[in-house]
């Protein structure tokens, strides 16, 4: 793939410093972790290599509640953002006018946390006062609390963050299949769902998994959208957050974040191995079969 | 094939009644009317983007008619998925499942109607037999040439027992010998399976090769149709002379009508055609065709004269060698150029380029055009 | 072939099943409008309303409808408005510094790496957002304060003898945090935007002995611009919008958009909160309409199709 002619040397730099960009980004995180083994914990100048901050996040209650508030955010939201992403990239493919879904779609990309935050928090808040204005003409307590900022309203908040994501890798790995096949599978005799079933979801099965690690880690580190919408409950991010401008953040904080970059890293680590594998034995696997083809 | 049709034994397989199709300002289909017999090979030809395959998957349950009707053996299926209609299809290429070996491609639609698959196995087995595929059952469709891709579509199709075959340009993706080889095999498998094949193309030797009967569809209309060999030799709409054949197209106007033939005036000469049914006024543009192979050309006489009705004065242009056969190309007075087809090296004393030269042919030759 | 028939077509066990496949084929189709009406319900609408909302009457905890200008005032006829435009300025900057940085690794991965491996190396530039933003925002402090990682180094180093106080707590804080955010999406954009520079472009440039340079201004540039653009203005949008960089990095008047909403919205001042997100709204369906009449941004999902 590269040129016969460049310079190998050249090339190699051009590597050299594409990856100290990604070190010079990642940096932050790896001082973070680099802290966390740290028996000292932060700042301190002296360092001693330990695991008692791993071990102390699991007697830490604060940091346990938010793990589980967050990780029950993360299920539901991908269980919701994943199958609305298929769904859209489906529409998208065989529609006709593409413009409005892009829009739709790819827009809360472009949305800044903050502003999007506050303009779904305030339109909660109108919701939920007017549903409790519905209830009152109508005589009934039912419509009240729909819209009171709750899990609820987190979910619809995290769900318009994450879907432009899922959408995008969703819709990269749909380009794998051709609609020709969903209708041969259709004149075959399979209904619209068995053909999706069997045709379409086998081949954009990587896609649709890679969303949801994505959505999963991004629930996980997402603060803005959350702290503004969420009801009582504290979630990992923002106990960090509250722990950072108040006290500073414990040593436990610094071993839960390393904890979640290691899951992430491993998550990541695994899908470009796994396809890596994949492809390579594919390959290995066309060019044994493909022995002389007998005519046709 | 026996009891599948009793019921329907007097319905034809496919009826198209008045049928059209929009997208948006774009007219796809207008008023279509079609009957396609069981157990005929029909042939929709037109050029690319004519609406043919718009109708063949319009048949199949792919799209939905804006207006009009589909029927299938007499019974209106236009509301219908294609999963639920007694039609199945084979399409241009990559229509295969990917991730699926040959045979669970070929079995794939007999899994989906729930036939255990022991059973399924063997009859989809005995199927790419039909086709000529044994031994490729374990591989892959990548690590198959584009004519084995479309013997398995072919194969999925048929295993089903369906009795309608759609085929949408199946041959378009191959090259021009394997694209013959296997028309011929396409017929043959039609006459041996007896169901109805719907095949599109844009090809007419491909037309020419498998239909029984043609219908042309150009610009959304269905233009004419009717016996391969006649949409041929007796074309009646200009449309369907100037795409089928190597045809020469003359306009001129009518200077003289009489009983069953009239005289049309082509760049000063008086060509007499006959009429065949169709209405022509004095001094009304009509168009002429006459296939290039029953256009004779010798050498002018010294004398100008018009001649007999037949023929037409020209000069000679170039000759086009093709291998079989050699096209002289002939300029009229009027610029318009026409072409004379011959058996290569029938004629060895050819005109020199500029060369007065004479066009004639049997009088039923040419044929008139009004519309 | 007789032997070979099984289920025959058209028959009367057939057509059981038409009513539900039609009625099932019906709801199929209306599913797919679920995402587009939830995206509509909670995304379009919220968004469209808060300028309505701006324009509503302050109370004590709430607002109530009015039409009043109250809001846009408070904006712009005071230090809000310097510090929006302030960060316009640096926000822009960071861009810059972004596309010049991150621009040629998307032009050398898609130029030099073998198409099988590119989708991996982009991955690389995810591994950064494994983490959450405030984590990554917050240990730039130890980073570049006083004492911090930078200054220490240069120091050593021996190229600097006093340590540089300003890399915190001031404006040149806050872009280098968004540059360190944000870089990786202009890698994405670009990556996705060079789809539209074909590689044969590189051997046609060399066969006619055109120089990188001109190769970059006149053939790469304007085919890649779309994703360019976007890329840009999602950074831009960003660094006006995200009120984290601000609040953790940066000094007195560095005050961005995101940061003012978010104040207003702790002081309970919601027509003024929603006045800057209609003012942040309008201004990127602004960029976004310049965008779209320059280059046809629709273009940049064509790789997709």
């Amino acid at each position: 793939m590269t040129d016969e002619y460049a310079n190998p040397w050249l090339y190699r730099l051009k590597w050299l410093y594409m990856l100290l960009l990604v070190v010079t980004l990642m940096s932050p995180v790896l001082y973070v972790m680099y802290i966390s083994f740290n028996a000292n914990g932060f700042g301190a100048r002296a360092y001693d290599f330990t695991f008692e901050w791993y071990r102390l996040v699991f007697s830490d209650t604060l940091l346990l509640n938010a793990l589980r508030w967050t990780l029950t955010l993360a299920v539901v939201v991908t269980c919701i953002t994943v199958p609305f992403a298929v769904l859209a990239a489906k529409y998208y493919k065989t529609a006709q006018n593409k413009l409005p879904i892009v829009f739709l779609l790819l827009a809360p990309l472009f949305v800044p946390p903050d502003i999007l935050g506050s303009a779904l928090l305030v339109y909660f808040k109108s919701l939920n006062a007017s549903f409790i204005w519905l209830g009152d003409q109508l005589g009934t307590s039912m419509f009240d609390g729909w819209f009171r900022l709750s899990f609820f309203t987190a979910v619809i908040g995290l769900i318009i963050y994450t879907i432009p994501y899922a959408f995008i890798v969703v819709l990269i790995t749909m380009g794998r299949y051709r609609t020709e096949q969903t209708e041969a599978a259709r004149a075959c005799g399979a209904d619209g769902w068995r053909a999706f079933w069997d045709i379409e979801f086998p081949q954009i099965r990587a896609g649709v998994f890679s969303a949801c690690s994505f959505c999963v880690i991004l629930v996980f580190n997402e603060y803005t959208r959350t702290s503004l919408l969420k009801g009582g409950f504290d979630t990992f991010t923002t106990v960090l957050i509250s722990q950072m401008l108040n006290t500073g953040m414990s040593p436990q904080s610094y071993a839960m974040s390393s904890m979640v970059a290691f899951t992430a890293i491993a998550i990541i680590g695994s899908i470009i191995i796994f396809t890596l594998i994949r492809t390579e034995s594919l390959s290995r696997l066309a060019r044994a079969k493909a022995e002389p083809v007998m005519s046709s | 094939m026996s009891e599948t049709t009793i019921a329907t034994d007097k319905a034809p397989a496919v009826e198209v009644k008045n049928l059209s199709k929009h997208y948006g300002p774009v007219k796809a289909l207008r008023n279509v009317d079609l009957t396609i017999a069981a157990g005929e090979y029909f042939v929709l030809l037109g050029p690319s983007g004519g609406g043919k395959t718009t109708l063949l998957r319009t048949i199949g349950g792919f799209h939905k008619p804006t207006e009009g009707q589909v029927l299938l053996h007499g019974r209106d299926m236009s509301h219908l998925p294609p999963d639920k209609r007694p039609t199945t299809m084979v399409f241009q290429a990559y229509a295969l499942f990917p991730h699926m070996t040959v045979l669970q491609n070929v079995s794939y639609g007999l899994k989906v109607a729930g036939i255990d698959r022991k059973q399924a196995e063997e009859k989809a087995a005995a199927m790419m037999d039909v086709v000529g595929l044994s031994g490729f059952a374990e591989r892959k469709p990548h690590e198959l040439s584009g004519g084995q891709q479309q013997r398995v579509q072919l194969a999925r199709a048929l295993v089903l027992d369906r009795d309608i075959l759609l085929l949408d340009e199946p041959l378009a993706a191959l090259d021009a010998q394997l694209r013959k080889d296997m028309c011929l095999e396409l017929k043959h498998l039609q006459e041996k399976v007896g169901i109805t094949f719907i095949h599109v193309t844009h090809n007419q030797e491909e037309a020419m090769t498998v239909a029984d009967r043609i219908a042309l569809v150009a610009d959304g209309n269905l233009v004419e149709h009717g016996k391969a060999r006649d949409i041929y030799r007796a074309p009646v709409k200009k449309f369907t002379a100037s795409f089928v054949g190597e045809n020469n197209m003359l306009s001129g106007r009518v200077s003289d009508v009489n009983g069953v033939s009239c005289t049309v005036d082509v760049a000063g000469s008086q060509l007499v055609v006959q009429k065949r049914g169709q209405q022509v006024a004095h001094g009304q543009p009509v168009d002429l065709s006459i296939r290039s192979e029953l256009v004779q050309l010798s050498r002018a006489n010294g004398s100008n004269n018009a001649g007999d009705g037949h023929s037409i004065l020209g000069s000679y242009d170039e000759a086009v060698y093709l291998g079989l056969t050699t096209s002289h190309l002939v300029r009229l007075p009027n610029g318009v150029e026409m072409t004379s087809r011959t058996i290569s090296d029938a004629v060895d004393d050819l005109p020199t380029p500029g060369d007065p030269v004479r066009l004639h042919w049997q009088p039923e030759a040419i044929r008139l055009h009004t519309s | 072939m007789a032997s070979l028939t099984t289920n025959s077509p058209g028959g009367a066990a057939r057509s059981a099943g038409e009513t539900s496949a039609v009625w099932r084929e019906r709801v199929g189709r209306w599913i797919f409008y679920l995402p587009l009406a939830f995206m509509v319900v909670f995304f379009a609408v919220p968004m469209a309303l808060t300028v309505v909302f701006s324009f509503f009457e302050r109370t004590m905890f709430w607002m109530e409808p009015a039409f009043t200008l109250f809001s846009y005032n408070n904006f712009f006829f005071s230090a809000r408005l310097e510090n929006f435009l302030t960060s316009m300025k640096y926000s822009a900057l960071a861009v810059v510094i972004c596309f010049i940085f991150g621009f040629p690794i998307a032009v050398f991965i898609r130029r030099s790496i073998p198409q099988v491996a590119q989708h991996r190396v982009i991955l690389l530039f995810i591994l950064p957002f494994m983490v959450s933003e405030i984590i990554r925002v917050f240990a730039l402090r130890p980073v570049l304060q006083r004492n911090g990682l930078v200054n220490t180094t240069l120091m050593d180093w021996g190229l600097i003898d006093e340590p540089i106080t300003s890399l915190l707590y001031t404006h040149t804080g806050v872009v280098i945090g968004e540059v360190l955010s944000f870089l990786p999406f202009i890698v994405f954009a670009g990556f996705l935007a060079m789809e539209a520079v074909p590689k044969f472009i590189f051997e046609v440039c060399d066969d006619l002995g055109v120089g990188h340079r001109r190769r970059f201004t006149d053939v790469i540039l304007p085919l890649a611009a779309p994703g360019i653009f976007a890329g840009a203005v999602f950074i831009f949008v960003n660094g006006l919008g995200v009120a984290l960089l601000p609040n953790i990095l940066g000094g007195p008047g560095a005050v961005n958009a995101g940061l003012i909403a978010t104040q207003a919205i702790t002081a309970l001042d919601f027509p003024l909160a929603m006045a800057v997100s209609a003012i942040m709204m309008a201004t990127l369906m602004g960029l976004l309409y310049i965008g779209h009449r320059l280059f046809d941004l629709t273009k940049i999902l064509t790789p997709l199709n």
